[in-house]
């Protein structure tokens, strides 16, 4: 009798304890959602909620403060988010403060992530909806990637049209770096080039040499400036209608005398031709 | 004689005439005969006189006595995968999330399952052989004879004991393997205890929990009823006790793994 005692209360303690460990577990979970707390409850509409679940957390300011409590789709393009918050954090969150869908990790739960808006407005209230951003999905972040990918591609292709030009000396920089016989010309002209030098560097040593090339060549420039002196007379005397080129070119007269010679010219050719052909025609000349 | 077991036994000699040496045949009667078990126990349950005290006798026998074998094997499970998942997650640099999976995958399958598995290898095999050591000793008979309900005081009581012992057994052995896992973290960083129970109770959701624990009772009444079923039924003489106890374990194991598999499958229609 004392053992079926001892063992019931053995078992109460047991099952005490097992209903005491389902309840503190009970307890947190809820905790954690929010159910034992007095909360109010937000709403935004999202185009797109990127998977976002009843339960998922939300979080001002990194804290979690509440959970997402039912998600309905509102229309095709629509979805209403409601979202349970903390009463002790409403405070904190302006009336127009922003929802956005985040992320807890790369491989953690989406969330909901509010901006708490501008100083000085109206503390939120139960009920209210809250503005929200479309979050960036995967899909979207994807399109991008593929626009860079084929802009990638487009530029590549080209490159690679380029460089097959510059390969085949197409071009001015393919032929500058392509074009053998260019290469050779240059080659040729740094060769001439340092001949040249070379040379100048042996008659620079000779200075004998160069006091005769110089007088040489002072007397060159000398001749060339008393041709190029005669010259100048010659012009300015053509200019100034002086000489016969110089009338024939500058003289207004004589031009004018010349085009009416010429046109008397014309015209007495013209009919010496005439006379020439009736002359033909006459029976006095037949034989001739 | 109780006039039900004796027209099964006749129902069972007619099908075994025609079905004899058939596999199939056996299968199809051992199906019908716990069919007809099962339902005999929920006409007793309900029914007067109700046998409170062997109730909670039973109850402190496959509860109470259970608990250290299961809290050590449940400690272990939390400390074994907590270790076992560390390299995996540490590959993602994802080991912060070790203690919100182990939780995740301890309170939905593991924590249940093997809590199940324990208590059928050593309460179905106890009340198997229990049962029919009773049966082989014709105490079962001798009970009838003396005006009391053998089916009420002995199966109603265990099938009970069990169902309602198991789902506290399983909480239990949850709440031991979260300590477990809460070592395994440690062993190669510090996390402290309230961080740990924080992450644990942020990864979880009662959808997590309550299907867990809801099917604890279908495996507690699955292992009480198959245990009960196997010695009550047990053939004459001792070989009969041992083939009973046997056959109880791994009949009620695979029974766990099957209403496992249909239970998560009714699980996760609610769930993503």
């Amino acid at each position: 009798m004392k053992k079926d005692t001892s063992n019931k209360i053995k078992l109460g303690i047991f099952i005490s304890m097992g209903l005491t460990v389902f309840i503190i577990g009970i307890y947190f979970l809820g905790e954690g959602q929010q159910l034992f707390r007095s909360t109010i409850r937000i709403s935004g509409v999202f185009r797109d909620v990127a998977g976002l679940q009843p339960g998922n957390n939300v979080r001002l300011s990194g804290i979690n403060v509440g959970t997402v409590d039912n998600i309905i789709i509102v229309s095709d393009s629509s979805v209403r988010v409601d979202i349970l918050i903390a009463e002790s954090v409403s405070k904190f969150i302006m009336k127009d403060a922003v929802a956005s869908i985040g992320s807890e990790g790369l491989m953690g739960n989406k969330t909901i992530i509010l901006y708490p808006g501008t100083g000085g407005k109206k503390e939120i209230e139960n009920g209210d909806i809250v503005q929200t951003i479309t979050p960036l999905g995967v899909d979207d972040f994807m399109n991008s990637l593929k626009k860079t990918i084929d802009n990638t591609n487009d530029i590549t292709d080209d490159l690679a049209k380029i460089t097959a030009s510059i390969q085949s000396g197409k071009g001015t920089i393919g032929r500058l770096l392509m074009d053998q016989s260019l290469i050779r010309n240059f080659d040729s002209t740094v060769v001439n080039l340092k001949e040249g030098s070379a040379g100048f560097k042996l008659l620079m040593d000779k200075g004998d040499d160069v006091d005769e090339l110089l007088t040489s060549l002072k007397t060159t420039i000398d001749n060339t400036s008393s041709i190029t002196g005669n010259l100048s007379k010659i012009t300015d005397s053509i200019h100034s209608g002086k000489g016969t080129i110089g009338m024939l070119l500058m003289d207004s007269t004589m031009r004018q005398n010349l085009d009416s010679t010429v046109v008397n010219l014309k015209e007495s050719s013209a009919g010496l031709k005439t006379l020439l052909d009736k002359a033909k025609a006459s029976w006095l000349l037949w034989g001739f | 004689m109780e006039p039900r077991i004796r027209i099964r036994s006749i129902t069972r000699e007619k099908i075994e005439e025609n079905f004899l040496a058939s596999v199939f045949g056996k299968f199809f009667i051992e199906v019908a005969s716990l069919a007809s078990f099962t339902l005999r126990f929920f006409k007793e349950v309900l029914k007067p006189p109700y046998e409170f005290n062997e109730l909670l006798k039973q109850s402190f026998l496959v509860g109470y006595k259970s608990f250290p074998l299961i809290a050590i094997t449940g400690f272990i499970i939390g400390l074994v995968s907590t270790i076992q998942s560390r390299p995996t997650l540490a590959n993602f640099g994802a080991v912060s999330l070790l203690p919100a999976m182990v939780a995740v995958s301890l309170i939905r399958e593991i924590g249940p399952v093997i809590t199940a598995l324990i208590f059928a290898g050593k309460v179905g095999s106890g009340i198997g052989a229990e049962l029919a050591s009773m049966k082989v000793t014709e105490q079962i008979d001798a009970m009838q004879v003396s005006g009391t309900n053998p089916f009420k005081f002995l199966v109603v009581t265990r099938v009970l004991a069990a169902t309602l012992m198991l789902p506290l057994l399983a909480v239990l052995a949850d709440a031991v393997g979260l300590l477990g896992s809460l070592v395994g973290v440690n062993l190669k960083g510090h996390v402290s205890v309230s961080f740990y129970f924080s992450q644990v109770f942020q990864a979880l959701r009662f959808g997590d929990l309550f299907p867990a624990i809801v099917k604890t009772f279908f495996f507690g009444f699955a292992i009480g009823l198959i245990g009960c079923y196997k010695g009550y039924y047990a053939n004459t003489g001792t070989e009969g006790v041992g083939k009973a106890a046997n056959s109880a374990v791994v009949f009620a194991s695979l029974m766990v793994f099957i209403i496992d598999m249909i239970a998560v499958q009714i699980t996760s229609l609610y769930q993503n």
